[in-house]
């Protein structure tokens, strides 16, 4: 824009805001701030244009979602995102930081959907899993005892740098039960984690990171998300004792009330079995209606994490254990990483 | 006093301080406010709490071996830039500058490809028969080094030649008439008159490197955390803003001090010359 033009629209700029007409006619976009890549790219291709082709309202989206943003957007009282993404913990840090907005379920009136995927302040719209995977050619692992054990697998690490999506692995390869797992016995964890520490080449912050550099051949084990795996060659995965999380919705606090509307009707959209097909095409991950499976058949369905199979052979993230414990396990972790 | 034309520069100033400054005073504002009024608990865990000790240290030695890397390449090529023929220098210059017009993730994404195990180097030294199994050259501080040195080279090298060119020749002439050899020329004469400009440029340089964040980030491998990213992971993910606003007075309190040393050898610099 140059200086005549700012000049010429300045004054029609001011004619928009003083109208009363344009105001009453309610926000003709909203914004949305998902965790950006493919998972943004899914929402753009499902979910968005059902909404916009309803209600006339455009969605933009900004990437990535990060807790610190969240907090500062709420704190600052400037609310300008009418939708936000959180993972399982830090949708229950966020609740207990008191920066969200109730959501109202009468309003989204949603079509089936799982139950745990309901919460008061968000709505569960993706699974996804955390596994292990490794180059072709490399022996390969069966648990995370295997995993672990650099000697009879021999080759370097990728881990996460997220202990939400290390701390229960170390456990499961240190011999925990399946489903004794939580709550978690940080020390054991710590330990065992030591013994391994030395072997990991790089720790990850982004989900896109290990399947990279195990393309590169940077390093030869990595714990990774499961989707997009199978379309990569010469990389192989399995959902054994991997774990399955929930990523979330939510509303920021302190949204005027038609936006907040629009919120809801946009989760709706989220709902329908018919653009979570969309989704699960951009991204082989489920979304929370039950009916997917049935409308994309068993076989496509296999490399998902809600497949039945798969939920038989995972656990399920306990973000209550985390948000309790959370803040303590970060100071612990952080010391881990710092010295690593 | 600001001269008439200094005056003008005031919207300038008052930006600064109400975009700048302002924010800043909320900062440190906030580390030293606790739930039971003033309080300097943030700064005595962050002073305790061995792990962030460590990372100011990290951050301090690769800071400075950056630097000590930069003077090693940069004052040769400055040297060597300086006795050019000024349409050729013109070209070296446009070449030292380039790096400006790539965008430093790309330049830093571009590290891995030559670092990386199956990357330029270590594939060379594999063909040559010089290494047997991959040097750990990425994702260690050896590559987060290398990749900082990269980004700040030009910003030594282009103060430091436009100080060696106010170098007056007739000196270095003198020199030779007087019988000194060029290298006596060179210790004696000439590195002298540049070492104020070369001091100046290698604060510049550490300063700048305090505060790097995505360069560890990308070639750190997440192990060679310094200050910046720890701030990251303390604001963004722990949501522990206190104890990061006090890291962070910490730090700026630090600058600000070397930035004293930076200005007392600038005027120094400007009286000799």
């Amino acid at each position: 824009m140059n200086r005549r033009d700012f000049l010429l629209s300045a004054p029609a700029a001011s004619l928009i805001v003083a109208s009363p007409k344009a105001f009453a006619a309610g926000p003709t976009s909203i914004r949305l701030i998902d965790s950006g890549g493919t998972t943004g790219e899914s929402i753009a291709a499902a979910y968005i244009p059902p909404f916009t082709e309803k209600y006339g309202v455009r969605v933009i989206r900004e990437a990535p979602s990060s807790l610190g943003k969240l907090r500062a957007m709420v704190e600052s009282g400037r609310i300008n995102a009418a939708l936000f993404e959180l993972g399982s913990s830090t949708l229950a840090q966020a609740r207990e930081l008191n920066l969200l907005e109730k959501l109202d379920w009468a309003a989204i009136n949603p079509d089936p959907m799982f139950p745990e995927a309901r919460d008061d302040y968000g709505m569960g719209y993706q699974y996804f899993s955390t596994v292990m995977a490794w180059r072709e050619g490399n022996k390969a692992p069966q648990a995370w005892a295997d995993f672990f054990n650099v000697q009879r697998f021999p080759g370097k690490r990728c881990m996460s740098a997220y202990p939400h999506y290390t701390l229960a692995f170390a456990l499961l390869a240190d011999g925990v039960e399946l489903d004794r797992l939580f709550p978690l016995d940080v020390n054991r964890a710590m330990r065992k984690l030591e013994s391994i520490k030395s072997h990991v080449s790089v720790w990850w912050k982004t989900g896109t990171q290990p399947l990279q550099l195990l393309k590169d051949n940077e390093v030869q084990y990595a714990v990774t998300w499961s989707a997009g795996i199978e379309r990569e060659p010469g990389i192989r995965s399995t959902f054994n004792q991997g774990m399955y999380d929930i990523a979330w919705l939510v509303v920021p606090r302190g949204q005027d009330p038609a936006t907040k509307d629009l919120a809801m009707k946009f989760l709706h959209e989220v709902t329908v079995a018919k653009n979570q097909m969309v989704a699960a095409k951009v991204l082989p991950l489920s979304g929370n209606s039950p009916q997917l499976e049935g409308l994309l058949g068993a076989k496509a369905f296999q490399s998902f994490p809600t497949a039945k199979a798969n939920l038989q052979a995972q656990f399920k993230q306990n973000a209550q254990w985390w948000q309790k414990n959370g803040p303590e396990v970060n100071k612990i972790w952080s010391n881990f990483l710092l010295n690593a | 006093m600001p001269d008439a034309n200094g005056w003008r520069a005031l919207p300038l100033l008052a930006l600064f301080l109400i975009v700048f400054d302002y924010s800043l005073g909320g900062l440190l504002a906030k580390s030293v406010n606790g739930s039971a009024g003033l309080t300097l608990q943030y700064f005595k865990e962050a002073w305790t709490t061995k792990a962030y000790f460590r990372v100011f240290v990290d951050t301090l030695r690769v800071s400075l071996i950056a630097t000590v890397v930069c003077v090693l390449l940069g004052y040769p090529l400055a040297y060597w830039m300086r006795g050019l023929p000024e349409r050729r220098r013109a070209a070296v210059m446009t070449l030292v500058l380039m790096t400006f017009w790539v965008s430093i993730l790309v330049r830093t994404y571009a590290w891995i490809v030559v670092l990386g195990n199956a990357g330029l180097v270590n594939r060379t030294l594999l063909a040559t028969g010089l290494i047997r199994e991959p040097l750990t050259l990425l994702y260690s501080e050896v590559g987060v080094t290398i990749g900082m040195a990269n980004v700040l080279l030009p910003f030594l090298v282009l103060p430091l030649l436009t100080a060696m060119l106010r170098i007056d020749d007739r000196l270095l002439r003198a020199a030779a008439s007087l019988g000194a050899s060029r290298r006596q020329t060179f210790w004696r004469v000439f590195f002298p008159l540049s070492l104020p400009a070369l001091g100046v440029s290698a604060l510049l340089l550490f300063m700048l490197s305090l505060g790097f964040y995505i360069t560890p980030a990308i070639l750190g491998g997440g192990k060679v955390p310094l200050l910046g990213n720890l701030l990251d992971t303390l604001i963004n993910e722990t949501s522990e803003w206190s104890l990061a606003a006090a890291i962070s007075t910490a730090l700026l309190a630090f600058a600000l001090a070397v930035f004293a040393v930076f200005l007392r050898l600038n005027r120094m610099m400007e009286t000799k010359s």
